[in-house]
């Protein structure tokens, strides 16, 4: 063994201060997250029952329950998917594998990261433009829902690309030099093993459309409307535009029940991320690399 | 292949929920915030007595409810103002005509926290308040000492403008030709601005009468120096010696038939404008008489 000098020490004193440091900052991270379900679970924890989640809202909004509200959460967000999904994994297989750096490849790029940044209000606007009015969907799920699509179109793009690319280009070479074509590559190797990290962009697009309030008021949601969507043409009522209308609109709103609703929306995307995040553990358990 | 029998399955489905219940009635229904409530009350009551015809309410403010009627997305908007020249000219232009319904009235309050102890105030005085150029920026001024606060500035609680609310305090106490002062705390709804003013011992808002609260104090108006204090109520309203009420409106698209006129006759009947005055407006017909 060997003694420590004074330059050990330090950096080992240093090395120490910064673990420690980031560390906090990490705890620092986590801590919003907790204070906010613990306040909704305390505050709201009471609401939870099964007239609550299961019955209309009643007294003008002041009693009752929110099924109406959860189910058109659930419309918007499986029709939203379905609209995006595909077309944002498409053109992501695209820009990753077929697309050549040039001009034309930039300028794509860059829209993307534009729509990426254009706020959500906005959005909304463009969606009574071109869906409710230009196409004539009116106030409506469908008009709603491709609203949503396009705003979270390009979380799904960049997740999907990014998770492409990872794919170690040794895996494509080996398949081509075996004589299978681009697409038989991109089907049978490059996709299977970015299938997690697709998901993860999924993920983030179910709980940011659930959560949107602004691109839906104006789209295809409803303050007050009790009845189930029975086809996309129907408006309906959302879980956020509720929360949004029963704290700042309806008066005499018992304490708890904002609390109660946004604590149901959190464990609803709690609930349709977990299908994928379990599906993901899956297929990472399988990962040979 | 299992992937395209699920997309398959998914569309199917999807054209299956497609096809429109026709048993059942949609009214589109948006607009004014201040009337908001009563609209989501008479919607809820209406189903008991018609299961057939739902009523989707929306709010957004009276210009929302007025623009989505002269885009031709609602059966009836409703507006706590009437309809500007320009706008009804937009709606011709469109094949709308649009027919005006009065269906109660509304006072609007001066709000201040509930320890102020201003005994009345009359409309000139809140113009040097609210209206540009106006001298009075402390309660001192107004002769006042406020408990709790210590700053002595008043705190202007004012709406967003696209509010019927904003208009109409505009046109009743500044004049058609004054504007806000700059700096006031622009609410989006009218429950926001009484919650504001609640927590706030300097402030100062105006909002529905339907909006009170015992949290928070309303002040007397005199229409001039010297004359009567009034304080807003559904009878000062309706017999005209308040000073700040308005009519409450729906606008529908052309004389109103089928579902919408007997939504419109129930509202104007006893049972509907019983359901106003339950949540503080004044009603009109046999009920106001």
């Amino acid at each position: 063994m060997f003694e420590k000098t004074a330059l050990n020490v330090r950096n080992q004193r240093t090395q120490n201060l910064v673990r420690t440091l980031f560390l906090l900052m990490t705890v620092l991270l986590i801590l919003p997250v907790l204070v906010i379900l613990g306040v909704l679970v305390a505050k709201g924890g009471s609401m939870l029952s099964w007239e609550f989640l299961f019955g209309e809202p009643t007294n003008g909004m002041t009693a009752g329950g929110i099924f109406p509200a959860l189910i058109g959460t659930v419309w918007l967000v499986a029709v939203a998917l379905l609209a995006s999904v595909p077309l944002g994994i498409a053109a992501a297989i695209y820009l990753s594998e077929y697309a050549p750096d040039n001009a034309f490849t930039r300028v794509i790029n860059l829209a993307i990261i534009n729509l990426a940044g254009v706020p959500s209000i906005v959005h909304a606007l463009f969606g009574v433009g071109a869906f409710v009015l230009f196409f004539n969907f009116g106030v409506s799920i469908l008009a709603a829902s491709l609203t949503l699509a396009i705003m979270t179109l390009p979380v799904v793009i960049v997740a999907t690309r990014e998770s492409l690319q990872a794919v170690p280009q040794a895996f494509r070479e080996a398949c081509w030099n075996m004589g299978a074509t681009r697409w038989q590559t991109i089907w049978k190797v490059v996709l299977p093993n970015a299938v997690s990290g697709i998901l993860t962009g999924v993920i983030l697009e179910v709980s940011r459309t659930a959560g949107e309030t602004a691109p839906i008021m104006f789209t295809g949601a409803a303050f007050f409307l009790p009845l189930l969507p029975q086809s996309v043409n129907d408006p309906t009522m959302a879980m956020s535009l509720h929360l949004y209308v029963i704290s700042t609109q309806v008066p005499g709103i018992p304490e708890a029940l904002p609390y109660g609703v946004a604590l149901v929306l959190i464990l609803m995307v709690l609930c349709m991320n977990s299908v994928s995040i379990a599906f993901r553990m899956y297929l990472r358990g399988r990962k040979k690399w | 292949m299992r992937i395209r029998v699920l997309v398959l399955s998914v569309s199917l489905l999807l054209v299956a929920c497609g096809g429109r219940d026709v048993s059942r009635t949609m009214n589109q229904n948006k607009g004014s915030d201040t009337l908001v409530n009563v609209a989501q009350s008479w919607a809820e009551h209406y189903r008991d007595k018609n299961p057939d015809v739902v009523v989707a309410v929306s709010g957004g403010g009276s210009g929302t409810g007025i623009s989505a009627l002269i885009n031709g997305t609602v059966d009836i908007a409703n507006a706590s103002r009437e309809m500007k020249p320009r706008e009804i000219e937009l709606a011709r232009k469109n094949g709308v005509e649009p027919v005006l319904h009065v269906v109660g009235y509304d006072a609007l309050a001066v709000y201040v926290h509930k320890d102020n102890p201003v005994e009345s105030m009359t409309l000139a005085g809140l113009a040097e308040i609210y209206g540009e150029g106006g001298t009075t920026t402390r309660w001192s001024q107004l002769g006042l000492e406020v408990p709790g606060c210590g700053s002595d500035e008043i705190v202007r609680v004012s709406r967003q403008n696209s509010s019927g609310t904003f208009a109409y305090f505009r046109s009743a106490v500044l004049g058609r030709n004054r504007d806000y002062k700059m700096g006031s705390n622009d609410m989006h709804g009218s429950k926001d601005v009484v919650d504001l003013v609640e927590h706030t011992p300097c402030a100062i808002g105006y909002s529905g009468l339907a909006y009170a609260t015992p949290a928070v104090k309303m002040v007397p108006l005199r229409r001039e120096e010297g004359a009567e204090a009034v304080l807003p109520s559904v009878s000062t309203a309706l017999d005209g010696s308040y000073p700040i009420a308005r009519p409450l409106l729906m606008y529908t698209r052309g004389q109103p038939e089928g579902a919408v006129k007997a939504y419109l006759d129930w509202i104007l009947s006893d049972e509907g404008q019983a359901i106003i005055a339950e949540k503080g407006y004044a009603p009109v017909g046999t009920l106001g008489r």
